[in-house]
């Protein structure tokens, strides 16, 4: 049978955002596929060392849309690191609680991706509707929806009080009173099962030699998470599971972001438990002192990585990203292969693409 | 599942009728800015610090100074209300609604001399 060539993208009505791939089709096989990125490059890294790192704080919240907060959070500890400075147990809670209600945002929108390109738009519709309850929490304690601008180096901007807090724990009790039963369908659904069972398997072999991390990896049974690995305050405070599927295929993929949506509800009520009382920022210089430092956190797609170096002035010397969806991407050739043409959409939307991230 | 089907038959739609309807924003909302002339002494730690060169200084001499705001630029961050010592300039719970004129917009928030309120 001839050979034939589908090109996806750089705009496809499949894609959010662009990234082109190629796929050899052979009648309903797929043989194989080539990728390109670069599309929304936007020389992030180059532009953060013409700014002070106070302004720096705002341009790396726009590197992506989904996990602002984490990008932040993550800057701001390797800057609190090279200053020498311990933030407010306070503010590391805080931190924390916008991290862990990204985390389900995040999934709860890959989720419905998902089921969207499956065909069912139900499942899409309600948990899109139900990852809005999250994104008002989140706008109520930061004032912004997308862009939350929560964090400064030294603390975070907003302090809970107890109207906030009993107004995130009345929605999260909302969100889980609504969620689970969504979740549970997901889990049983013959529609998902039959169209994600088995679907293009990641060994663990594969996942160490692509340097895969976050749900794509624990998936597959590897279990590493930046949470428990290399904890950043207060994560090594508080307890959690490290949810890992030994399947590898597109089903254990999806009942890893569906069982770390649970968790991350379960972490929000402890860290809301466990918030100390005090100040949530302290005074810091401006001026960084001369020295290098590497930050890793677990953003909702796998590990951020941060190498920051400083020469002593207001301005970072160099600063490396390294964000989880680029290992990921470089799976996707391996993905496409030996599946039909109607997976394609479930491997792409698989490893839960973030373009803006991995081209920076 | 059919819990859920039932309560949103019974239930508000949770879309809003913008911009026929009002929207209901939280307290902390970061919208348009508010500036009280009054309070600014032209330090100019706003503008050092906006990420997104929405406010420029323009300075002849220590008393003798513009104060230029560019809605069409600002990143709406609030990096201005936060580091302005005096209160100046702050963040109000005003959606800011959309034009298709962005240079009509600078709006000049405090000078020495004159006191015109748009640019020419």
């Amino acid at each position: 049978m001839t050979k034939n060539i589908i090109p996806i993208g750089p705009q496809h009505p499949l894609l959010k955002e662009p990234i082109s791939v190629n796929i050899e089709v052979s009648g309903e096989d797929v043989l194989g596929g080539s990728l390109r990125i670069g599309y929304v490059h936007r020389g992030i890294e180059r532009l953060a060392q013409e700014r002070t790192y106070v302004q720096n704080v705002h341009l790396i919240e726009r590197i992506c849309g989904i996990c602002s907060h984490v990008h932040t959070t993550t800057f701001c500890y390797a800057v609190e690191d090279l200053l020498g400075v311990e933030i407010p147990p306070r503010a590391q809670y805080i931190r924390a609680l916008m991290c862990e209600l990204e985390r389900i945002h995040s999934h709860l929108l890959w989720i419905g991706i998902l089921a969207k390109h499956i065909g069912l738009d139900m499942v899409f519709m309600h948990s899109w509707h139900n990852r809005e309850i999250v994104l008002d929490i989140m706008e109520a304690l930061s004032g912004g929806r997308v862009s939350h601008a929560a964090n400064l180096i030294g603390g975070v901007r907003f302090d809970m009080d107890a109207e906030h807090e009993s107004m995130v724990r009345r929605k999260l009790q909302k969100l889980g009173d609504q969620l689970f039963g969504v979740l549970d369908a997901i889990r049983t659904d013959p529609t998902i099962r039959a169209r994600t069972i088995g679907v293009a398997p990641i060994t663990a072999d594969q996942i160490r030699e692509y340097s895969v991390v976050g749900p794509v990896a624990r998936a597959s049974g590897v279990a590493v998470d930046m949470r428990r690995d290399s904890p950043l305050p207060p994560y090594d405070k508080l307890d959690f599971n490290v949810i890992t599927y030994p399947e590898g295929d597109a089903w254990a993929r999806t009942m890893v972001r569906v069982d770390e949506t649970r968790e991350s509800l379960k972490l929000c009520e402890s860290i809301l438990d466990q918030m100390p009382e005090g100040p949530v920022t302290t005074r810091v210089r401006r001026k960084v002192p001369a020295g290098e430092t590497v930050i890793r956190a677990e953003a909702p797609r796998g590990e951020v990585f941060y190498y920051l170096r400083s020469d002593g002035s207001e301005f970072p010397a160099r600063l490396k990203i390294r964000t989880p969806t680029l290992a990921a991407l470089s799976l996707i050739p391996v993905q496409l292969s030996e599946i039909r043409v109607a997976d394609i959409p479930v491997v792409l939307a698989g490893i839960d693409l973030c373009i803006a991230c991995a081209d920076r | 599942m059919l819990r859920a089907l039932i309560d949103a038959l019974f239930s508000k739609a949770d879309t809003v009728q913008y911009p026929y309807g009002p929207v209901s924003l939280p307290e902390g909302f970061r919208g348009a800015i508010e500036f009280i002339p009054e309070r600014c002494t032209g330090c100019g730690l706003c503008v050092r610090d906006c990420p997104a060169n929405g406010l420029e200084l323009i300075r002849e001499s220590r008393e003798d100074f513009q104060l230029w705001y560019y809605p069409a630029r600002c990143a709406y961050c609030g990096q201005c209300q936060l580091t302005c010592p005096r209160g100046a300039i702050s963040h109000t719970n005003d959606m800011v609604l959309p034009t298709t004129d962005p240079e009509g917009l600078a709006v000049l928030l405090k000078t020495g001399h004159k006191n015109s309120n748009k640019k020419q």
